[in-house]
């Protein structure tokens, strides 16, 4: 029989902020964490402003990681272990008092970071620092965890895909308890002069807070961001059983590949529809029910008109009747950790009634015509929310959301 | 092969002691001979190994790791005063160490 999934835990450290509260509020603020590149000297690239962890996150990790430990990490690998300590904190879960062997952590990792802004690598430290499973594997030693623990891959999906795949686990009963999410930060010289030749960054670098412009007509490419995002799933049983916190429910979720291309998404968002229809199929859920959508909008030019032609296709007449904004209009994009990311942003739409913003939507582009939440978070009180994350490579997910009703 | 001095022996553990002060950010005064590595300081077998390497060095050693990792198999180490004693070995038998248990 199959177990109900909520989230018990969360935690975000983003340009925005380094706990979920701040993080929260400057969301619903409409803030954006975009700023000129301090990592590195950017002056010769043609993208210089990216949505950087504030600096008080070395602090932050060294209360919550050994030096010996940290010592081995790259600083993304520190933000997923510390995003996850705080998430396992926010749940209260005392793993003394509860099965080790069905507790289990999944990590969207798309790179580890030991790029040419690592500081202090060195031949011992090189293997542990370069690994991809290291985050994970982290998190499980902290707390000796012993049910499955891998990392994922999916590009700009892949902590979508963990939280899918934890999702599943803990609804099959494989688990009771599932640490997933993800990190990123490549905000190097190299990644930014790679994706600079692909034409896929904003170079509308001023002011830096407006690069990022989702849905609008002068859209110019997304801007890279850090930083991680980490949930704690559990049975509804299980959570209720020692009395914990309950934000959401995972209704249920839809992953997908496209098979098309390597970089672009399928004509007419085709490919991002199919999936957004099975996860609502999976959901058990009905359209008019869906009261808002956190879209993937990463502000390309493909991206975000596939987007809105695949929701358009979903929701036929009922289209322009959901709500839907891309935090990355905020946050920047946080590549592995977006999908981790959005999912908490989605969940706490829902439990706190309000919807965050789009910000810089001063042009609407007349093709894209949902409501896309310009520029101000709106109050309103929603049952069910999807967020979307599609990466490189054909990868797509679509997570469902049911507000607790606790 | 050396000889075990008691200047040896304190720089030794004089080493040991800095080291997993520092590395496990634990008080010294509160490590001793009785000191778990792992479940006190919650240290990892690579701390071991990062030692070796600092002995190697400072006593110029002929001493190959496999030789150590044989030693080791039937000479588990899981104190801090094991460990010295272990280091001091080495320092004393270099190369042939394996040969004290025949």
């Amino acid at each position: 029989m199959s177990k109900e999934v909520v989230i018990s835990g969360m935690s975000i450290i983003s340009s925005l902020g380094l706990s979920l509260e701040e993080n929260w509020n400057n969301i619903v603020a409409g803030k954006s964490g975009v700023k000129n590149i301090t990592h590195f000297d950017p002056s010769t690239l043609a993208t210089r402003v990216a949505a950087e962890v504030p600096p008080e996150f070395e602090e932050l990790s060294r209360q919550y990681i050994k030096k010996r430990a940290g010592s081995q990490m790259t600083r993304v690998t520190r933000m997923c272990v510390t995003a996850a300590k705080i998430a396992v904190a926010d749940s209260g879960i005392d793993f003394n008092q509860v099965d080790r062997t069905r507790c289990s952590v999944i990590m969207g990792v798309v790179n580890t970071g030991n790029s040419s802004i690592e500081k202090d690598t060195t031949p011992q430290n090189t293997v542990f620092k370069t690994m991809t499973n290291s985050m994970p594997a982290w998190i499980s030693l902290e707390y000796e965890l012993m049910g499955p623990n891998f990392a994922v891959n999916t590009a700009c999906a892949s902590s979508a895909y963990a939280i899918a795949f934890g999702y599943e686990m803990v609804k099959n009963g494989q688990s009771d308890i599932v640490i997933v999410g993800g990190a990123d930060s490549i905000i190097n010289f190299e990644e930014i002069e790679g994706f600079n030749a692909l034409y896929a960054l904003s170079i509308a670098n001023e002011p830096a807070g407006q690069a990022s412009k989702p849905f609008s007509l002068d859209r110019d490419g997304f801007v890279i961001g850090e930083g991680a995002g980490v949930l704690v799933l559990e049975s509804k049983e299980h959570a209720l059983a020692r009395n914990a916190p309950i934000y959401a429910e995972i209704a249920g979720c839809a992953i997908t590949s496209e098979g098309y291309n390597i970089m672009a998404p399928m004509k007419d968002g085709v490919g991002m529809a199919k999936t957004i229809e099975l996860a609502i199929i999976n959901a058990g859920v009905q359209k008019n029910e869906i009261g808002y959508i956190n879209a993937h909008g990463t502000s390309t030019e493909l991206n975000d008109r596939y987007e809105t032609m695949a929701i358009k296709q979903v929701f036929g007449d009922l289209a322009k009747q959901v709500p839907v904004s891309s935090s990355k209009s905020m946050l920047g994009h946080t590549i592995g950790a977006a999908g981790a990311i959005e999912a908490i942003i989605t969940a706490l739409s829902l439990k706190n009634g309000i919807l965050p913003p789009t910000i810089n939507y001063l042009k609407p582009d007349p093709d894209l015509d949902l409501d896309y939440v310009p520029n101000k978070s709106r109050a309103a009180d929603i049952r069910v929310a999807l967020s979307n994350s599609f990466g490189f490579g054909g990868h797509n997910a679509t997570l469902v959301f049911r507000k607790y009703q606790g | 092969m050396a000889k075990i001095t008691d200047e040896i022996r304190k720089e030794v553990k004089e080493i040991v002691y800095s080291f997993f002060a520092e590395e496990c950010e634990a008080d010294i005064v509160q490590i001793n001979e009785n000191t778990s590595i792992i479940n006190d300081l919650d240290g990892d077998s690579l701390m071991f190994l990062e030692l070796i390497e600092i002995f190697k060095k400072k006593y110029s050693l002929d001493i190959e790791l496999k030789v150590i990792g044989k030693y080791a198999v039937k000479h588990p180490v899981s104190t801090i005063g094991q460990l010295i004693d272990m280091q001091l070995l080495i320092i004393e038998h270099e190369n042939h160490l394996l040969e004290l248990d025949h």
